[in-house]
Parts: C-alpha cells; structure tokens; sequence
C-alpha cells in the first residue's frame, strides 16, 4: 500500500511540475528563514561555548533612578563605584565581574590605525567567561591589583593588527590604543556572545584614569554568576533589595533606585519591550516570538491548502474511483496527507540545505562579526517538527474535504 | 443476488427536486445478464449507481447477497462494495500516472492481499482480456478498446460475484464494442452476474433479461 502511495505521489509531483516548484518553493522560502532565525536566537540565547555558564549567570546593565514626584526617570549603565560597592558583596553571587560596554577605540600599529571594540575587565571577567584560550594567558587578579597596561585580542584582530605572524608570536608584542602602550598577553577565540562581544580587552586597573573608582553611573555592567542555577530567583531578589540601599551622588534628585539582574533573554526583552519591574519579560517575548512564528507559518500554509484543494479537485475522479473499489475515507485521507507530508519532508531537506548555506554565507559575508552557527540536530529537530506541521497543517483539510465527498459526485468531478 | 423494493431517489439541486427514480422493485438473480435500457436520462446510470451503492436511495431498500443493506456509513459499505461489485464505466476512469498493472491491482490494495500475489492476481486478470503484453505501459499509450479492458481486468481482478458496467462501449467503436462485450458475455458464462446499462440494441439482444425505464420507473 505505502508503495503505492509513494509511486503515485511521484507520478503526481511530476506531473504537475509548476505546483510542486511552488509548493516547494513556499516551504523552502518559508523553512529558510524560519531556521536561520531560529540558528540565530539559538546562537545567541542557548547557553554553549563562551558563555556556557549563562544558566546560572544573570547580568545587571542598567541603573534606574526615579524622582520623588516620580515624574522623571533616568535610566544609565552602572558605573565601578555601584558594582564595587553593592554589587561584588553580594551573598548569592559566587562571583561577581565588572566590564566595560564595548567602545570603539583607535589602535596605532606599525603606521596603521585600527578601529577594535575593546572592553576593560576585571579578573572575575575571565573567570565567569569561557574563553578559549589560543596563546599566552589570561588576565590574573594581580594584573588588575598592579595595574598592569596589558592586553588580550581575539584572533582576528590578532591577525588584523599581527599579518602574517602566528598567533603565539603576537604574544609579548606591544600595541598602542589611543596612545596607550598595551602589551599582548594573551590570544582568545573570536566570540559574539551579548557579553563576550570585543576585539580587545584590557584590565579596568589599565584605564588613563582612575575617576571611574568613584563614578555611581558611568559604562559598566555587572556579570553575577550563582552557584547554582536554582539561586537565580534569590539572587535576583537580593539585588533588588540591594538597589533599596543604594544611594546616588545627588540622592535628593535621586531618592529611588533600582536594579534589575536579568537573564541574558530577560535583558534583550527588557531593552526592547521597555520593561520595568523583576520580570524582564524574556517569557513574553518568547510567547511573541513564537506567536509571529506560528503566523509566519500560517500564511503559506493557507496558500499551500489552496494549492492543495484546487491539486485534490482536479483527482476527484481518481478519488472517486478508489471509493468504487473500496476505498474508505480514512485510507484516502492517509493518501493524500501522505502525499503531502512527502513534499514537505523533500521541502524541508531542501530548506535545510539552503538554510545552512544561508549561513555560510552569513558567517562569510562579515555582516554579523564573528557568527559561527551550525545547524546542529536541535535545529534540524526544529525543521523537521515545522515541515511535518507544514505537511499536516495544509494536506489534513483539502484531504478531508475531498474524502468525504461520494463516489458518484466524485466521479463526475463534482466537488 | 440483488434485490431492490420501492426504491426511490430525488436529487435536490438549489430549490428543485427532480425525482430520478420512483417505485423501484427490481430482482437481479445470480448468473445473470441484465441489460438497462432506456432514453438519456431516463435514470438508468442512477439505478446502476444504486445498485453498486456508489449513492444512497432516498426510499426503500437494497439487499445484497440476501442481506439488507442498512448502513451506508462508509467502511461498512467500502467493504461490501469491494468484495462484491466490480465496476466498469463509460470514460474507463483509469489513472493516467499508474501503469496498467498498477491500475489493475487497485481493489487488491483495499484488501489484505500480499504484493506478490496482488501482482500475480493482476497479471492474470490482465492475460484474460488479451492484455499480457501491455502491463508496464501507461493508460494514455492505449487505444480506446484497450483501455477498456484494462477496465474490465481492473473490474474483475477481485473476482467480484457482481460486474457493473455504465454504458461500456459509448466510446468504442463497433468492431471495439463487439469485442467488449464479447469479453462480458465470457465472464457471464464463467459465473459473474453482470448488469449493464446500454443505449445499444444490438448489445442488448445479446443478453438474457432486458430492463427498461422510462421517467425514473421500470416498465415492461
């Protein structure tokens, strides 16, 4: 029986050559964006690689500060004095780091001037992050105690600012960002994670000044890894109970302030739906996300249960003599939701490949620096999931619809 | 083999009602070769489609085998139509992107008959009506004749006790359509029942029993 249904929907896609091309073409356009969407997030919220640690790290961006009238808001990144102060003390936290918001910077070579995104960091930084380490080493406590003016550089601006030279020979050369002398101690992996994110890092003890020691708001972030993932919740009230105490420079402008310590989603949920509050909405923008998704599917499927009616209409004879011959319903409706489900999974194979083609040519083309995505079996999971969804959602109807008609009317070819 | 009484059948088609058939009692016995005749749309293929349960009687009943037909839900009336009825029809209805023994091997699919002996029983069905050379062909490869007898073989591959046959050789010619019926009238002898609608008198004298009906009601 399943040979027969698989050699009749051959002879059929074949036939109807134009149909299967846009049908194709409707779940493969579909497929591809949806799975390099999906590579996308997962790249950046799945805890893997450099921020491995992320179920149990969450990280506090901003400072809020409200009148008493409450009638002004200001919203900034916190400064050193906050995270040295209210933050590093805190008890649910086993570590607590302090890095700067990535800046661009200058950085002077042999002649040449190269624009890097540079971070400074302390050495809890390096700790809560799982760099990869090509040469030489991290930066230690006692090269943020000392002050020490070193540097470490990701690989490719090793080799932006190095040309030709290994990357373990870079180690011990010197460069100069925005007239500081930097000496090289160390090569890590490129990394594009949300706190990861930089071409070069220096420690905060490097920085020309030290005004940063005494500043409540300024250009930090507070990474805050748990011991474990189950003390988020109590970590996250034990910041919000911190921010109570916190007291800005001008407190009678400022009276209130708040901290909110967020989950790498929360944070992007929290800056993009404008959140105030303890939750940072990452479960709503997940809804939502998943809602657009859910739409985005709808719209071809529709077009493809049209397709399919007006594919199914024209076999109405063909149904109608499987009926004569004793063809049930429900065997006529496995036939033809075969029928699709086969052109979807060939669809789906097809969007697999273009998505991870899409890819590399993501990763290739620069637009996004330092993309590494791999289609690995979650996502193809996720594509197989989508495509049988596709292949039930528009064949199940028209299937249905057709099946149900009788013989007599179906062999006439009236539907 | 095939009793109707009082059989009636209206089609409602918007707001009008035509009645296609009225007061039908008709007795098809075993072996039999009934021929229905009668003017276009008389209601001669809707007794044939009434008899082969492809429709629903609006009035009265239908015994099959001796038993009544009582439900028409449709896998208790797939079933029946499979193992009792083998249908032949004026335009074929042979599917274009099947080979002719696939074709053929069509009732056997809704049976539990292995692949191997679904084959063998196709071929067979297609060595008797002088079709053996033909089965890995495609239906549109065929003349008119010929694929009438892939239909026939198709009919008659699960050897049905009932051949129903609309209006068989319409689209043949008449040396093709004596041919047809040639082939019926062999399956007749060897057992089938086999009921026929036709508007051709010369087929019809080759029969035993001749049905006639005239505005949805049989006459004499």
């Amino acid at each position: 029986m399943f040979r027969h249904y698989l050699l009749t929907a051959c002879k059929v896609f074949l036939r109807r050559k134009l149909f299967t091309a846009i049908n194709l073409l409707c779940i493969v356009l579909t497929l591809v964006i949806l799975l390099v969407v999906t590579a996308l997030l997962e790249n950046a919220f799945y805890p893997t690689g450099v921020e491995g640690k992320s179920p149990r790290m969450l990280q506090v961006m901003m400072i809020e500060a409200h009148t008493a009238d409450g009638n002004s808001t200001s919203r900034t990144p916190l400064g050193y004095k906050a995270i040295a102060q209210y933050l590093k003390p805190l008890k649910n936290a086993e570590r607590v780091s302090a890095v700067t918001i990535p800046e661009t910077v200058s950085v002077y070579q042999e002649g040449r001037v190269s624009e890097l995104m540079m971070r400074h960091a302390d050495a809890d930084y390096w700790k809560i992050l799982a760099f990869t380490v090509l040469a030489g080493r991290l930066p230690t406590p006692d090269d943020d105690a000392q002050g020490r003016p070193v540097a470490v550089l990701n690989a490719a601006s090793a080799a932006r600012l190095f040309p030709g030279i290994a990357t373990g020979a870079v180690v011990g050369r010197t460069v100069s960002v925005g007239g500081q002398p930097l000496q090289i101690i160390g090569v890590v992996d490129n990394a594009l994670q949300l706190n990861a994110y930089a071409d070069i890092w220096a420690p905060i003890s490097s920085l020309p000044s030290s005004n940063y020691r005494s500043q409540m708001t300024g250009m930090f972030t507070a990474l805050l890894l748990a011991h474990s993932p189950a003390d988020l919740p109590r970590l996250k009230r034990e910041v919000e109970q911190v921010a109570a105490t916190v007291q800005l420079d001008d407190p009678r402008q400022w009276p209130i302030v708040r901290l909110w310590a967020d989950s790498k989603l929360d944070l992007f949920a929290r800056m993009l739906l404008q959140r105030d509050g303890s939750d940072g909405g990452g479960a709503t923008l997940l809804a939502g996300v998943a809602a657009l998704m859910l739409l985005f599917m709808l719209l071809p499927a529709l077009n493809l249960v049209n397709l399919n009616m007006g594919r199914i209409l024209e076999r109405s004879a063909e149904i109608g003599v499987r009926k004569a011959f004793g063809a049930t319903s429900l065997q006529l409706v496995g036939q033809l939701v075969l029928e699709n489900v086969l052109l979807c999974l060939a669809g789906g194979a097809l969007g697999l490949l273009c998505a991870k083609g899409v890819l590399l040519w993501l990763e290739g083309s620069g637009l996004i620096p330092y993309l590494h995505v791999e289609l690995d079996l979650a996502v193809f999971g996720y594509g197989l999931l989508i495509t049988l969804v596709f292949g039930l959602m528009s064949g199940v109807i028209p299937a249905w619809k057709m099946s149900r008609l009788d013989p007599v009317h179906a062999l006439k070819g009236v539907a | 083999m095939i009793q109707l009484n009082n059989v009636s059948k209206t089609y409602q088609t918007d707001k009008v009602e035509t009645l296609a058939l009225r007061g039908i009692d008709l007795h098809i016995r075993e072996d039999e070769f009934v021929c229905i005749m009668g003017p276009s749309g008389c209601g001669k293929s809707t007794l044939l489609n009434l008899i082969g349960l492809l429709d629903q009687p609006g009035g009265g009943s239908i015994h099959v085998g001796g038993a009544a037909v009582t439900s028409y839900r449709d896998k208790h009336v797939a079933r029946l139509r499979n193992a009792t009825f083998g249908f032949i029809f004026q335009s074929f209805h042979l599917i274009n992107d099947l080979r002719v023994i696939d074709n053929v091997e069509l009732p056997l699919l809704y049976r539990s008959v292995a692949a191997g002996e679904r084959r063998a029983m196709a071929r067979a069905a297609l060595e008797k009506v002088g079709l053996g050379a033909r089965m890995e062909h495609y239906p549109n490869q065929l003349s008119g004749g010929q694929q009438q007898r892939v239909a026939i073989a198709r009919a008659i591959v699960g050897r049905p006790r009932v051949l129903l046959a609309d209006e068989p050789t319409g689209n043949l010619d008449s040396k093709m359509g004596g041919e047809i019926m040639d082939l019926l009238l062999q399956l007749n002898r060897e057992g089938t029942t086999v009921v026929m609608v036709t508007h051709d008198e010369r087929a019809a004298q080759r029969v035993n029993r001749i049905v006639r009906v005239f505005d949805g009601q049989l006459v004499a």
